[in-house]
């Protein structure tokens, strides 16, 4: 994976910089069983900074993945760093990271503010400190008049937030987000998308699974895609697509005559299907071999056919993900 | 070893579970029991000091002196008991009818201001007399010592200890929120020692509590001179043993259901091997004794609870064969704890999240 040059950038200046393994997230052939079902197998990885998608359908692992990275729970084999710390090292690990789980559920009879404040106070450090830390946090996720409630009455957008805010309120270098934008309305889910960003950018590292496919685009700088414990891909959005060189691309291509022009693209070995559009007007054309494909159209708009238009049908996640797992799984 | 962060630490756990371990709706079952006692004992003295009362308002209306009770013998016929101690402050009479013979069966009943005194008459022939003598410290000493270490120590301290601290972790895992701590730069061991200690300071608040209310309520009923008479001998030693001994209940009952809560996910199936492992206690060789919480607390205890109309097996139950030095007791029960810690701080470290199968 490359680490996003935005967020090499924006790091804050240091007297020597830190080794690179200070910097990743890396499992090491990890695995992961609980008993005989698998949760995740041989996954090796190096995650940068920056934002990182888990994307996967249910059981995919992606949970038992942030699971690991947290030390909840432990590999059957192989070896997780995260920046540098071991996850069997709780007080070192949680000193850099904060986790915010799918769990929606809190200890009994706390208020937003003694919540995030009470678990503040773990870390060792004074009342004043925790309080001042505890009221920035609930200030981030815009949570500070319902602090004083208990949680249990909370809504469930809140309670999501609430959790955010005892995550960061140690202002973690790695923050792992367990489904965050669930029950989040579109205000607020766009409040905490810049909030992530605003992490990826001082370069730390937000690694977060969802099933909102289009959001990943959108958010991720990487992507890891799960099916069935194992990891499929990963690397950015556009990286990911490379790697999967073996499987067809589509684009379609919108144009004056799409027999003349379907019959002309099958000449190609690479080109393994066409399908004309309904309307008549253009055609969805799937390649194995994306260059030679867009030389091969400017040879054909030269003998005479009229291009409109040339767009990649599937240069996102969703269909990234189609390809690699299967449509069922990719629609959810 | 950065000691003042763990303590730190501890403190902030300890102010975490303070409010479940006091206050949960949950645990309300065990302030009832360790509060039953005292309510009987407070009971008990309500109704010694009314029978003080009602003996010292008879005998102004039919006074008896202490040497003609002294004379009365067997074979007395109604009359010269009558005659020597005057008319009873209460008298029954019964006929019993079997074929051809019927037998008159009369009770009289005397005080002298402290005990009572009941003459049996068959046909008019005293064959029969009984005392119904007052309490006395002694007396009142062994029912406590009974009720302490029959019904106390085995079984409210034991389930009050199974009600509070199997639900450190496991009321947590339940709940679905234990991993909020696991999330925190916190070494398992300094946690499990922080929830130890909220759990050890609620129970030893709510049962020497207890028991310092049991003793207050037993000793209700003694007159000032008799109390200080206590006081001034072997009261303060067994007050001060019986909190103890208290205390070192919840320390060694805690430390077993605290590993019990991380074991196992019905507390209730450690909880009744436990009691049935205790209470065989008296049958275990010398070896397996000394591997329990009771052995220990037992010796601990100021005074033997075994009254002579108990049956054998219950006066077994009720003492160790062989007692233990103070100093012995108090060093087994804590290595005991210790041991057991230990066992649940490597249970504790190596315990994962996995909810869906707790």
């Amino acid at each position: 994976m490359t680490v996003p040059g935005a967020a090499s950038e924006t790091r804050p200046v240091q007297s020597a910089p830190p080794p690179i393994e200070q910097s990743l997230v890396t499992f090491d052939n990890v695995s992961r069983f609980y008993g005989e079902v698998l949760g995740v197998n041989r996954v090796t990885l190096s995650i940068p900074p920056g934002i990182t998608s888990l994307v996967g359908p249910n059981g995919s692992g992606k949970t038992t993945l942030m699971n690991l990275m947290t030390g909840l729970v432990r590999p059957t084999r192989g070896e997780i760093k995260v920046r540098g710390a071991s996850t069997g090292d709780p007080e070192r690990l949680f000193r850099i990271v904060g986790y915010s789980t799918q769990f929606d559920s809190f200890p009994k009879g706390l208020t937003g503010f003694e919540f995030v404040y009470s678990f503040l106070r773990l870390f060792g450090d004074s009342h004043a400190d925790c309080e001042a830390r505890a009221w920035k946090a609930i200030e981030r996720v815009n949570l500070v008049e319902p602090a004083r409630r208990k949680v249990a009455g909370y809504s469930k957008g809140m309670r999501q937030r609430i959790k955010l805010a005892q995550a960061i309120a140690h202002d973690p270098e790695v923050l792992v987000l367990d489904e965050p934008l669930n029950g989040l309305d579109p205000l607020v889910r766009a409040e905490t998308i810049a909030l992530f960003r605003e992490f990826a950018a001082a370069g730390k590292h937000v690694i977060m699974s969802t099933h909102i496919l289009h959001e990943v685009d959108m958010i991720s700088d990487q992507v890891i895609l799960l099916a069935n414990g194992y990891v499929v891909a990963e690397g950015e959005i556009s990286g990911v697509r490379s790697e999967i060189s073996d499987h067809p691309i589509q684009v379609q291509v919108r144009c004056d005559r799409p027999s003349a022009m379907a019959a002309r693209v099958f000449e190609s070995d690479h080109v393994v299907e066409v399908k004309l559009h309904v309307d008549g007007g253009g055609l969805l054309i799937k390649t194995r071999d994306a260059d030679r494909f867009y030389r091969m159209l400017n040879h054909i708009a030269l003998e005479g056919i009229a291009i409109e238009s040339v767009t990649p049908a599937d240069d996102n996640v969703n269909s990234v993900y189609e390809y690699l797992i299967g449509g069922e799984e990719a629609t959810r | 070893m950065n000691y003042a962060l763990w303590w730190a630490q501890i403190r902030a756990v300890i102010r975490l579970e303070m409010r479940k371990t006091f206050f949960s709706r949950r645990g309300l079952w065990v302030y009832l029991l360790a509060l039953a006692p005292a309510a009987l004992f407070f009971a008990d003295s309500i109704a010694v000091l009314h029978d003080r009362d009602r003996k010292a308002e008879l005998v102004s209306t039919h006074p008896v002196p202490a040497d003609a009770l002294r004379a009365i013998e067997m074979g007395m016929s109604r009359e010269q008991v009558e005659a020597k101690l005057g008319e009873p402050y209460s008298q029954n009479t019964f006929r019993f009818s079997r074929r051809s013979e019927s037998h008159e069966t009369t009770r009289y009943r005397y005080t002298d201001g402290e005990n009572d005194y009941i003459f049996i008459f068959r046909d008019d022939e005293l064959v029969g007399r009984q005392s119904n003598e007052m309490r006395t410290i002694p007396k009142d000493s062994l029912i406590f010592a009974t009720v302490f270490q029959f019904f106390y120590l085995r079984l409210a301290i034991f389930f009050g200890c199974v009600g509070i601290f199997t639900n450190l972790f496991r009321g947590e895992l339940l709940d679905k929120s234990l991993h909020f701590y696991l999330l925190a730069p916190i070494r398992r061991e300094v946690l499990l020692v922080g929830k130890y200690l909220a759990g050890l300071i609620a129970t030893v608040v709510i049962f020497t509590g207890s028991t310092a209310l049991q003793l207050a309520a037993m000793g209700w009923h003694l007159t000032g001179p008799a109390m200080a008479e206590y006081l001034r001998g072997p009261g303060w030693g067994q007050i001060g043993a019986y909190l103890g001994v208290t205390a070192m209940a919840c320390l060694g009952y805690g430390s077993v259901f605290l590993a019990a809560g991380l074991l196992f996910r019905n507390p209730i199936i450690p909880a009744g091997v436990v009691l049935l492992w205790e209470s065989a206690n008296p049958f275990l060789s010398a070896a397996l004794k000394k591997i329990s919480v009771i052995f220990y607390l037992q010796s601990m205890c100021p005074v033997v609870a075994r009254p002579t109309d108990m049956p054998a097996l219950a006066a077994l139950l009720l003492s160790s064969a062989e007692a233990t030095p103070a100093v012995w007791a108090v060093s087994g029960l804590l290595l005991v704890t210790l041991v057991v810690l230990a066992f649940a701080a490597w249970q504790a470290r190596n315990l994962e999240i996995n909810y869906s199968s707790d």
